[in-house]
């Protein structure tokens, strides 16, 4: 090569884009902010099952119905959420969200007596709803200083809401659940006799909820302070006296359950039960005990005070959880299988051309191409184990395509001159379009669709056949010209 | 040189090259077939499509010790991997019996990856994966057509890429390698693979000038070359997340090597079969003067 054709070379449109390319995944990567402190991996976003922690996905427990009538649609809501002993909303003109499950079949003879049929019905809830348990479930989780946490909502092609997915980094799978799994009908209950229990009132006589503190202030005693309603306070009054809680604190506990399961549970304190003697009580502060443990106990009690109910039912749809320590190897393992990967290309792309000239080139391209392809990606997806593979597929993929490059213009061996070589590298091109297109087209649906786990790996996928046609196939073909016409 | 490997695919007249491939297409419709007669299923399906809990725990118990250990909960399986990794599936269970089997799980197993699935989560994916599937096979039908506007050699590709999952899953059926996310993604991921070398053949045959026997063996080296550098990607993979212990890559890995193999038998045996006979027949003079 002399000094003009390198001149030229690093002239070429084909090789600038790389050089840009590359430069700007590099910037994207360590310094677009600066992520020195992050190892390796700079801003690149790691899945839960790379980097520990567990998801949760909530189904809902309602339905989205489509309906027709000709009467009253007034009169249709009403009459069905008194039938199904249910809250109902309209969302659009001819769709209702039903906040209970019931099946179509179950469903259609209700319709059908104010006169309406039901044109579709799918599970789910209305967006504004889904909004709102989001919003519920971010607040729960933000409240336990969680580092990092995600809540989507994922909708199904008929744009009903169906599933909710919680995301927490660092947080073990029992802990996860205690956050999200519950949800709330919280009963305050006060014990008559021995196991007997008697209901006081329900969450909804909760009108506030304080944060977790010392009480009185400057103990390590902890406790959260609570507000509830004067019918409330009322019936908490009537309840401690007939059953007697006001003389006898210790055989009369007040009990909290969420789900019917105790959360908390303490006698009146000596002070609340001779104020309760003489008047109604609003300002109530649920003691959790001394130390730091009764502070993460004072935490949690607060959330299912505050926050403890979802508009709607949920069951959990799926979960699961991966430990710091198997994600650290996880990590590792991804890495090697990289570099191993790209190991074992090189060494059979050698045996069949044996041209370092040619083998070094391909290589090259290649690991600019997952630079490339970390850089884009790390701007909107997380990389999971699934998308690890597709990582590495699309390095299969692309030594596939530089080998059609190579074969096309290497034609008997020889080196053409530059416009027939224009031409096949063109003939080449088109191949891999056709290729890339169809490799595009096939991972599409799993790149539009809430199919969890397999979002990453079909975005990856298809952006590294992307970054290919557009970037490095193009330079490698102007790159392996400049070399083999030395 | 006494024996050219890339001259094979001019050995044997087409009609002998393309039976084999459809013979073993054959076996794998009965296969399959026999898999729907006994279990229901046309593909075994893993816990992702038929619900369950996946567990993949480091450790050094022997399988009798886990399975003593968890002796009271739905465990279906206990696969081992090379370096203390294993993976463990269950049954559905309900929600209070997955939580004491999370609670068990990270006594005596602290660094374990936990995967639920619902049944009914389950179905929602299994449809969605149908969906999936068929999409993208619809789609590059098209765009294999367009691609080349002649009815046959378009057919073949389409037919080879339709064969390869089938047969790919038949294989699966036979070595028990479930139906899950990890091995439709690879499914899919085989439409795109398989259209790769198809297309590389049909440009090659009936774009360019040339000998017939010539641009046939061309094209073999070229798509031998290339699969086989796909096939050592994938089989380093493999390789590493076995020993590794990462199920989903691995699954994925299987099945992409399983089916890349048998790409290599369907797109040079029975494609570059088809469209020598189609040449040689004449029935594509109108399309190569095109």
């Amino acid at each position: 090569m002399t000094k003009d054709d390198s001149n030229s070379l690093m002239r070429d449109w084909r090789i600038l884009v790389l050089i840009a390319a590359l430069i700007f995944s590099a910037i994207s990567i360590y310094l677009l902010p600066p992520a020195f402190d992050k190892g390796i991996q700079g801003n690149v976003q790691l899945g839960l099952d790379l980097e520990g922690g567990s998801w949760i996905q909530l189904e809902y427990k309602a339905e989205l119905v489509t309906f027709e009538t000709t009467g009253s649609v007034d009169e249709l809501l009403l009459g069905i959420s008194d039938d199904l002993d249910t809250e109902v909303s309209l969302i659009e003109t001819n769709v209702v969200e039903i906040r209970k499950p019931f099946t179509r079949e179950e469903l259609e003879p209700v319709f059908a007596q104010y006169g309406a049929t039901i044109t579709s019905y799918e599970i789910g809830v209305g967006p504004e709803t889904a909004e709102t348990v989001k919003r519920i479930l971010e607040e729960k989780i933000n409240r336990l200083g969680t580092r990092d946490a995600k809540v989507n909502t994922l909708t199904t092609f008929g744009g009903a809401s169906r599933y909710i997915r919680i995301e927490l980094a660092g947080v073990d799978m029992i802990t996860a659940q205690e956050i999200v799994g519950q949800q709330g009908k919280f009963d305050i209950r006060i014990q008559t006799t021995g196991d007997e229990t008697e209901h006081v009132l329900y969450g909804d006589a909760i009108t506030s909820v304080g944060n977790p503190a010392q009480n009185p202030i400057g103990s390590s005693n902890w406790g959260v302070p609570f507000t509830i309603s004067d019918e409330g306070a009322q019936a908490l009054r009537e309840a401690a006296i007939r059953t007697g809680a006001t003389d006898r604190p210790m055989d009369h506990e007040l009990m909290m359950l969420l789900d019917d399961e105790i959360v908390y549970s303490a006698p009146l304190s000596s002070d609340l039960a001779t104020r309760l003697k003489g008047e109604e009580v609003r300002n109530l502060v649920a003691s959790t005990g001394v130390g730091e443990e009764a502070l993460n106990r004072a935490m949690i009690l607060e959330i299912h005070l505050r926050a403890g109910a979802l508009p709607v039912d949920v069951t959990i749809a799926g979960s699961g959880s991966v430990s710091a320590a198997l994600g650290e190897h996880f990590k590792t393992m991804s890495v090697i299988a990289g570099i191993i990967a790209l190991l074992t290309v090189g060494i059979v792309v050698y045996y069949r051309y044996r041209e370092p000239n040619i083998v070094i080139p391909m290589l090259l391209i290649n690991t600019s191409e997952i630079i490339i392809l970390l850089g884009i990606a790390r701007y909107f997806i997380q990389l999971d184990l699934a998308s690890i593979a597709g990582l590495i597929a699309v390095l299969g993929t692309s030594i596939d395509q530089l080998v059609v490059i190579t074969d096309e213009v290497l034609h008997e061996g020889k080196v053409p001159s530059p416009n027939v070589y224009l031409k096949r590298l063109a003939r080449a091109l088109g191949i891999i379009i056709v290729a890339a297109s169809t490799m595009i087209i096939a991972m599409l649906p799993l790149a539009i669709m809430d199919l969890s786990s397999l979002r990453g790996f079909a975005i990856i996928t298809i952006l590294g056949v992307l970054i290919g046609v557009v970037i490095t196939r193009p330079a490698y073909g102007k790159i392996i010209m400049g070399i083999l016409s030395r | 040189m006494a024996f050219d490997l890339y001259d094979l695919v001019n050995k044997y007249p087409s009609k002998q090259m393309m039976a084999v491939p459809l013979v073993i297409t054959l076996i794998g419709l009965m296969i399959i077939g026999a898999n729907f007669m006994f279990t229901g299923v046309p593909v075994n399906l893993g816990i992702d499509f038929a619900g369950g809990t996946a567990v993949t725990v480091m450790s050094d118990d022997t399988p009798e010790q886990m399975e003593a250990y968890f002796a009271s909960y739905p465990l279906i399986s206990i696969g081992e991997g090379l370096n203390r990794g294993n993976y463990l599936r269950f049954g559905p269970m309900s929600d209070e019996e997955f939580q004491s089997l999370s609670r068990a799980i990270s006594a005596r197993y602290p660094d374990a990856k936990i995967d639920q699935i619902g049944e009914s989560f389950g179905e929602t994916l299994q449809q969605q994966a149908l969906i999936a599937l068929l999409f993208s096979f619809i789609g590059m039908a098209i765009i294999v057509f367009i691609a080349f506007r002649t009815a046959i050699p378009s057919i073949a590709v389409v037919f080879a890429a339709f064969t390869d999952i089938l047969v790919t899953v038949a294989v699966m059926d036979v070595i028990g390698l479930p139906l899950s996310l990890g091995t439709t993604a690879a499914l899919l991921m085989l439409i795109g693979y398989s259209v790769d070398s198809d297309i590389l053949l049909t440009t090659r045959i009936l774009k360019r000038q040339g000998k017939l026997e010539e641009k046939l063996k061309n094209a073999f080296r070229t798509g031998f070359i290339m699969t086989t550098t796909t096939l050592s990607a994938v089989l380093a993979l493999l390789v590493v997340s076995w020993i590794g212990g990462i199920e989903i890559i691995m699954q994925i890995a299987a099945v992409l090597l399983i089916g890349l193999l048998i790409d290599l038998m369907n797109t040079w045996m029975f494609n570059a079969g088809l469209l020598k006979w189609y040449l040689q027949s004449g029935k594509a003079a109108k399309g190569v003067n095109r």
